[in-house]
């Protein structure tokens, strides 16, 4: 027996769908930031700069506390006290070493986008691009969303701007104005004032933001 | 366990509990569940080891490889504890005494090192255990006879419990402070009143002073044969693919015991060569033996069997199945879809990377950054249960215990994002490029200036500390004595002939100074 469902039921159908895989939603402090305000499910966000992996935990953190997993793959020097600080659910969290061969990367990375709804990436350099346009793709029809994040340490920069493999939905530029809290050898770093500047595939004009936060 | 292989006190130590200890740190009085401090107080020149459940099971090896020369079924639970149903053998070699002994020279002749080990033999497994640890002490067999085990097991103190049946300290604790100190006392009370007080656990006590088996044995239809063996006709060189299919007759296994309900406590495992001969080996898991446990399992017994022939044949046997009671946590445990995914995931990425690249953390505390978290391999975290990595992943990070919100002598919040595993070199000189230093009150020689990278060279906007780290001194081996300071530099290079750099650009670093050598720690990324 053939079931004819209504075509309006299946309108209705497919928005309840979509409500359901809504955004996931991200802390009030970096809100204001995201064009969408809130993870697109299936997008790619790429921050770098100085600030990177503070910005990555700290868009995680509320997903991460609302009952998603995390998985944490190829980034080496995380630090977890900072981790923790900004609210992620450290239970549903696993550190995934993948091998460094941009095939085997490329696997690892797409069975952690199968079980995990955020992912905080490092990419290895030599990874092809096909092999990120595959990943990319297993992300957008899983649904997941990945963080891609660029540690520059002082003023070596890993990646050229234009040679990155993966083509980022949003990217999250980030440049520390200054750090409050210090005063030649008293207090301790409080405080800092962040420009983020915010350009991708998605957003149509580029935008520039100054934050203040304590992380 | 595998502390027990010399002959001096010695413990294995697991977040700061002691998990294992020689017979002879007995004797001083250490008990398992103890912190390593109260360890040491008691023994000074105790060997503490750290808990690695892959060594022991490796220097277990020999031992295993021994008995199963005489004992043909055999029963690995963890690493330490060889457990067999002593009735067969007893009869070949004419009666458990002679058993024993000829028990106790295999494996005298079979360790190298003046190991001390016991040979018990009574009826069930915790008097088992018991009587095994009083003969290990006294290097003779110890034999409880059948009919006698129960007014035996009665008049044993409930520190066993905790010892071998894996009670936790806190419930015996309490027993013992509600005066129940026998286990004859806590059987007379009745099996109620237990229930009534400590849930399912009081039933479990009960069963366990009683003295019976662990689980009834369940009424579930033997699962059909083409789950449980496979009979290859091009036999398996690589171990690899031998495992892949364990793993998938594992699947199907525990798929099947999954829809009657029921779940597998006691699984044979059968390998055959090509040349006919063959290894058997009982596997015995209380909580049930889940696909990851059994692959792990298979594992040992083909690394422990040495054999180069091809494997022709792989037979799992369901020894003991029981009715699944564990799986009720879930009702209102509450796993959700995306913990199930999760732990899937999981699953695969352990088969893909192996159990030392997928991890998770573990709070243990500590002054300096590497030091206050632990990674964990997942597998182990959770005992190779990798169906319910939520649920246990929450439990076990409610047993460590709870982080404090501030650690004494560790370093302000915010904490920095980027902590590396091996810090970079670098120099941190004052305005006058010379090389600064800390005086023994851990005072800076000067105000810090520049901070040298190689060539580079950036500019100390700001700084804050130093924080002063003073470890172990009584300890020369191990001693630490560092200092740490906050800096904000600028990023981009300042020029050489110092004139001001036009940047806006700061970066917020700590950096140490320990054996005369400033390093950047960590990075506020």
């Amino acid at each position: 027996m053939k079931l004819s469902v209504p075509k309006a039921l299946a309108v209705k159908h497919s928005v309840f769908e979509k409500q359901v895989l809504a955004n996931f939603a991200v802390s009030d402090e970096v809100r204001s930031v995201l064009p969408e305000s809130g993870l697109v499910r299936g997008r790619i966000v790429r921050c770098c700069g100085d600030a990177a992996i503070s910005l990555a935990l700290s868009l995680c953190a509320r997903a991460s506390q609302q009952g998603s997993w995390l998985g944490v793959v190829g980034v080496e020097h995380l630090g977890i006290s900072c981790a923790v600080e900004h609210g992620i659910a450290l239970e549903r969290v696993v550190f995934v070493h993948p091998p460094e061969a941009s095939r085997d990367w490329s696997t690892t990375v797409a069975a952690a986008i199968d079980g995990f709804d955020l992912l905080i990436v490092a990419v290895p350099e030599r990874l092809s691009i096909a092999d990120a346009r595959r990943v990319q793709a297993r992300l957008a029809s899983r649904r997941s969303v990945m963080i891609i994040v660029d540690t520059a340490v002082l003023s070596q920069n890993s990646f050229a701007n234009n040679s990155h493999p993966f083509c980022a939905d949003l990217l999250l530029d980030t440049k520390t104005k200054n750090w409050s809290g210090t005063n030649n050898g008293a207090g301790f770093l409080q405080h800092r004032q962040i420009e983020i500047k915010v350009s991708g595939r998605r957003v149509a004009r580029e935008q520039r933001h100054l934050l203040t936060c304590s992380h | 366990m595998a502390a027990k292989t010399n002959n001096s006190a010695c413990a294995v130590v697991h977040s700061q509990r002691v998990v294992s200890r020689s017979v002879q740190a007995k004797k001083f009085g250490v008990e398992v569940g103890m912190r390593r401090r109260q360890a040491q107080a008691l023994c000074p020149d105790i060997e503490i080891s750290s808990f690695q459940p892959d060594r022991d099971r490796r220097a277990f090896n020999t031992v295993v490889q021994a008995v199963s020369e005489i004992v043909p079924l055999i029963e690995v639970g963890e690493p330490g504890v060889i457990v067999f149903a002593a009735r067969g053998p007893s009869r070949y070699f004419g009666g458990d005494a002679p058993m024993a002994e000829k028990l106790m020279q295999t494996l005298r002749s079979s360790i190298m090192t003046d190991s001390q080990f016991g040979v018990g033999v009574a009826d069930g497994r915790l008097a088992a255990h018991i009587s095994a640890h009083i003969s290990a002490q006294t290097q003779t067999p110890f034999l409880v006879e059948p009919e006698r085990t129960k007014p035996w097991l009665a008049g044993q103190s409930v520190r066993v419990l905790g010892e071998f049946a894996g009670i936790d300290r806190e419930t015996i604790s309490l027993l013992e402070r509600l005066g129940l100190n026998l286990l004859q006392d806590v059987c007379k009370l009745g099996e109620s009143v237990l229930a009534g007080r400590f849930g399912e656990l009081g039933v479990e006590l009960h069963r366990l002073a009683r003295g019976d088996e662990q689980h009834p044995l369940a009424v579930v239809a033997p699962p059909p044969e083409q789950l449980c063996s496979r009979a290859f006709e091009e036999p398996i060189v690589d171990r690899q693919t031998l495992l892949n299919n364990v793993q998938t007759m594992a699947d199907e296994l525990s798929r099947y015991f999954a829809e009657h309900g029921a779940i597998c406590v006691r699984l044979i495992l059968v390998f055959a060569s090509e040349t006919g001969e063959r290894c058997e080996r009982l596997w015995y898991r209380p909580q049930g033996l889940t696909t990851a446990s059994i692959v792990e399992s298979a594992k040992w017994q083909i690394e422990s069997w040495q054999i180069k022939a091809p494997i022709s044949g792989l037979q799992l046997v369901a020894d003991e199945v029981r009715t699944d009671t564990a799986r009720q946590l879930k009702l209102w445990g509450g796993a959700t879809q995306s913990d199930e995914t999760a732990a899937q995931a999981v699953g695969r990425l352990t088969e893909l990377l192996g159990s030392n690249s997928v991890q998770v953390v573990k709070w243990q505390g500590g002054r300096d950054l590497q030091d206050a978290y632990q990674f964990v391999s997942v597998l182990h975290s959770q005992g190779a249960h990798s169906e319910q990595v939520a649920t246990q992943q929450k439990k076990f990070l409610a047993q460590s215990p709870q982080r404090p919100k501030s650690w004494r002598g560790s370093l302000p919040t915010p904490s920095p994002g980027v902590v590396f595993a091996d810090p970079p070199e670098v120099r941190v000189v004052d305005k006058n490029q010379n090389l600064l230093g800390v005086s023994a009150r851990h005072e800076l020689s000067a105000e810090p200036a520049y901070l040298l990278m190689g060539r580079t060279k950036h500019k100390i906007v700001s700084w804050a500390g130093p924080w002063p780290i003073e470890e172990k001194w009584w300890d020369i081996a191990r001693s630490r004595r560092l200092v740490r300071l906050q800096l904000v530099v600028e990023k981009s290079a300042s020029p050489p002939d110092g004139s001001v750099a036009e940047s806006s650009e700061v970066q917020a670093m700590l950096v140490a100074l320990e054996h005369g050598q400033w390093s950047i720690v960590a990075i506020y990324g």
